[in-house]
């Protein structure tokens, strides 16, 4: 018993003294702080993918995996043409030569097999850490055309590595300039698969997305004054919301339950909400100025809106109720067509500068500090959207002429023309698909 | 013998106390001179670069933000070598009749790019404008656009290790904004007399598996600098604490 406590003894002696000497070490060490990194995108390959029968549809999904990562700005995508790696090599780790692919620089590598089968199109998707050399991620993506399976991977890759779902199976709702009128026209988030929805004489304005994504709210003057009508997809009405005023520029609450709007009437032009059918209409602004184009801020309690009560265009805030409205810009003497950012941190509009050009523009929600995206790329950078997961804007750019689509990350980066020809205007980036 | 001369050489006499007082004076001075070591070069040390920045007007608080043109490229010149006085500049010649115009790039649909056509002279004078211009555009009167005053009074060695982990710490865009107000990670490294680092160990990682990557690379991608010989063997066995945030 004695010899025990004798052992415990100095084992708790010999610990504490570790422990001392440690903690000693530890406090004499020299200590520096490095902060500041750089942000990088990070380098990934997409290989070519192998062909389970159809070797052209193989090639054109692995293409539209590619511009997709390389469009959002998160990923360094990798010319196929530097690999190194055998290119009948296969999908398992045990077959990978990482080596050959960390060779060229490769952090990601996306590796697929694509098949084509009576229903559609399949892909055996692999994603592999080059440096660990491991597969982290294998699974099975179904889609019925390719260019679909195309985005479904990339999709998957974004939240892979970003944990968020990814945007490449959304749509952009646009206005486009017609000999004849206005057509609402809706593409995919990479441009391509643009379909007319409507074809109309009037002016078409200001399309906006119901949150779950079957419908979209249009200002037109069909009727000779602007109002706001509801186009739904699944049955492809297209019917007037009645709020028993002149209104404009409709935007869907966050749940669906409301919509605030621009209304004109005999009192001025203020913002107002409404239930999706026209019912229920409150007015939030009273002043005597112009206050117009609300947009909700993602958890629906608030609004941001424009208002020249100060003698210029300036954003303003305010409860969904009407409440506590305050100036949030400061800076610039024309700032316009707000959007709330989804991830709730910024709010992009639009501005004309000193210049007398208009510019793309965020401003943070918290301190007020503005970011300029766009800067001598034509005279008229404008109508900001955001991508359901805030990490892309859609805008339109008379840059190269006629004004043209274009999406950027939301520093003003990898800016890509994605679609272009007739005037585009107004575009809306829908939410995430439901399935 | 003159008188003249004799009185001199009477002189001469006396002065040899002085002269041997003297000579020792010197032979000591000498001694100590030769014994005393020299200032010591190190051969890794960058020089301190210093210039005069003279901003323009501020920027109305009113105007609206304008992106900064694209730093020029680094010069690696004072990062590696002394700088030396230049000769002063031979002018330049004019254009002459071999000079073409460099074609004009266009990015598309990036950010329009600057004109790179033109002969050497007009270069010249486009940068001289475009150098008034943007000493007109922006910035601050009292601002310090590329100054570090922190590093003058902080350990030069430890300034230089961080400058050299920094160009090494590179974090993917991946990381989301609302993770990276959190992320920090700490590691210790044991350096070796020659700045390689013998062994490296996270004493608290993030959480975030490529966010602790990102650091690791940049820990083994370094190359420190030799640590002054006085501290060699802490740095090797006490090691060095790095916090990395963002």
């Amino acid at each position: 018993m004695r010899f025990a406590r004798l052992t415990a003894a100095c084992l708790a002696l010999t610990l504490a003294l570790a422990t001392a000497t440690a903690a000693a070490a530890s406090a004499d060490r020299p200590r520096v702080v490095v902060d500041a990194p750089d942000f990088h995108p990070l380098p990934i390959a997409v290989a070519s993918f192998l062909a389970g029968g159809d070797a052209r549809a193989a090639a054109e999904v692995a293409g539209v995996v590619r511009a997709d990562l390389a469009r959002c700005g998160l990923f360094e995508v990798l010319d196929p043409r530097s690999f190194l790696a055998d290119p009948g090599e296969g999908l398992a780790a045990a077959s990978i030569k990482f080596s050959r692919w960390a060779d060229v620089g490769a952090d990601g590598l996306v590796k697929a097999r694509v098949s084509k089968g009576p229903g559609g199109f399949s892909a055996d998707l692999r994603i592999l850490d080059v440096r660990a050399g491991r597969e982290v991620l294998a699974l099975t993506l179904p889609a019925t055309e390719a260019r679909d399976l195309g985005h479904r991977i990339a999709d998957e890759v974004v939240r892979h590595y970003t944990g968020e779902p990814g945007i490449f199976r959304t749509r952009i709702a646009a206005i486009r300039r017609t000999r004849d009128g206005r057509e609402l026209v809706v593409f995919d988030a990479d441009g391509q698969n643009a379909r007319v929805l409507l074809s109309e004489k009037a002016l078409l304005l200001m399309p906006a997305w119901h949150p779950r994504g079957g419908e979209l709210l249009v200002t037109s003057y069909r009727s000779g004054i602007p109002e706001l009508w509801r186009y739904r997809f699944s049955d492809k009405s297209f019917r007037r919301v009645n709020t028993g005023h002149a209104s404009m520029g409709g935007s869907w609450s966050p749940d669906g339950s409301r919509i605030a709007f621009t209304a004109i009437d005999g009192n001025g032009t203020d913002v107002w909400t409404c239930n999706p059918d026209g019912r229920g209409a409150r007015r939030l602004t009273t002043s005597s100025a112009l206050d117009l184009s609300p947009s909700w801020s993602p958890d629906g309690k608030k609004l941001v809106f424009v208002s020249d009560r100060a003698g210029t265009p300036q954003l303003y805030v305010m409860n969904a109720d009407g409440s506590q409205q305050r100036r949030i810009t400061f800076q610039g003497s024309y700032n316009q067509t707000p959007q709330w950012s989804p991830r709730g941190d910024l709010i992009a509009f639009t501005a004309r500068d000193e210049r007398r050009v208009f510019d793309v523009f965020t401003i943070s929600v918290d301190g007020g500090r503005i970011q300029r995206l766009t800067q001598d790329q034509g005279r008229t950078n404008e109508e900001p959207s955001w991508a359901p997961n805030g990490r892309m804007l859609a805008f339109t750019s008379d840059r190269s002429g006629t004004p043209q689509l274009l999406v950027a990350d939301p520093g003003g980066d990898r800016q890509t023309v994605i679609a272009s020809g007739a005037e585009l205007m107004t575009p809306a980036w829908g939410p995430f698909p439901a399935d | 013998m003159t008188g003249l001369a004799h009185s001199a050489l009477v002189r001469r006499d006396r002065l040899w106390p002085a002269v041997v007082a003297s000579v020792a004076v010197h032979t000591v001075l000498g001694v100590l001179a030769i014994q005393r070591r020299g200032p010591v070069f190190d051969s890794a040390q960058q020089p301190i670069v210093a210039r005069l920045v003279r901003l323009g007007e501020a920027r109305p608080k009113e105007y609206l933000p304008r992106k900064e043109p694209e730093p020029p490229p680094a010069d690696t010149g004072p990062e590696t070598a002394p700088v030396t006085s230049p000769e002063p500049a031979a002018p330049e010649p004019g254009p002459g009749p071999s000079a073409r115009p460099v074609p004009t790039t266009r990015a598309t649909p990036g950010p329009s790019t600057a004109r790179t056509g033109g002969t050497r002279g007009e270069r010249r004078l486009s940068n001289l404008i475009s150098g008034m211009k943007q000493e007109l555009a922006a910035g601050s009167p009292d601002g310090d656009p590329l100054g570090d005053s922190g590093e003058a009074v902080g350990d030069q060695y430890l300034a230089r290790v961080v400058r050299a982990l920094r160009r090494n710490y590179r974090v993917p865009s991946t990381i989301g904004e609302k993770e990276r107000l959190y992320l920090r990670g700490t590691i210790v490294l044991f350096i070796e007399p020659d700045g390689r680092v013998l062994r490296h160990e996270f004493v608290k990682r993030s959480g975030n598996p490529v966010f602790d990557e990102a650091l690791e690379r940049a820990v083994l991608d370094t190359r420190l600098p030799p640590p002054p010989e006085d501290a060699r063997e802490a740095y090797r066995r006490r090691g060095l604490q790095v916090d990395f945030k963002i």
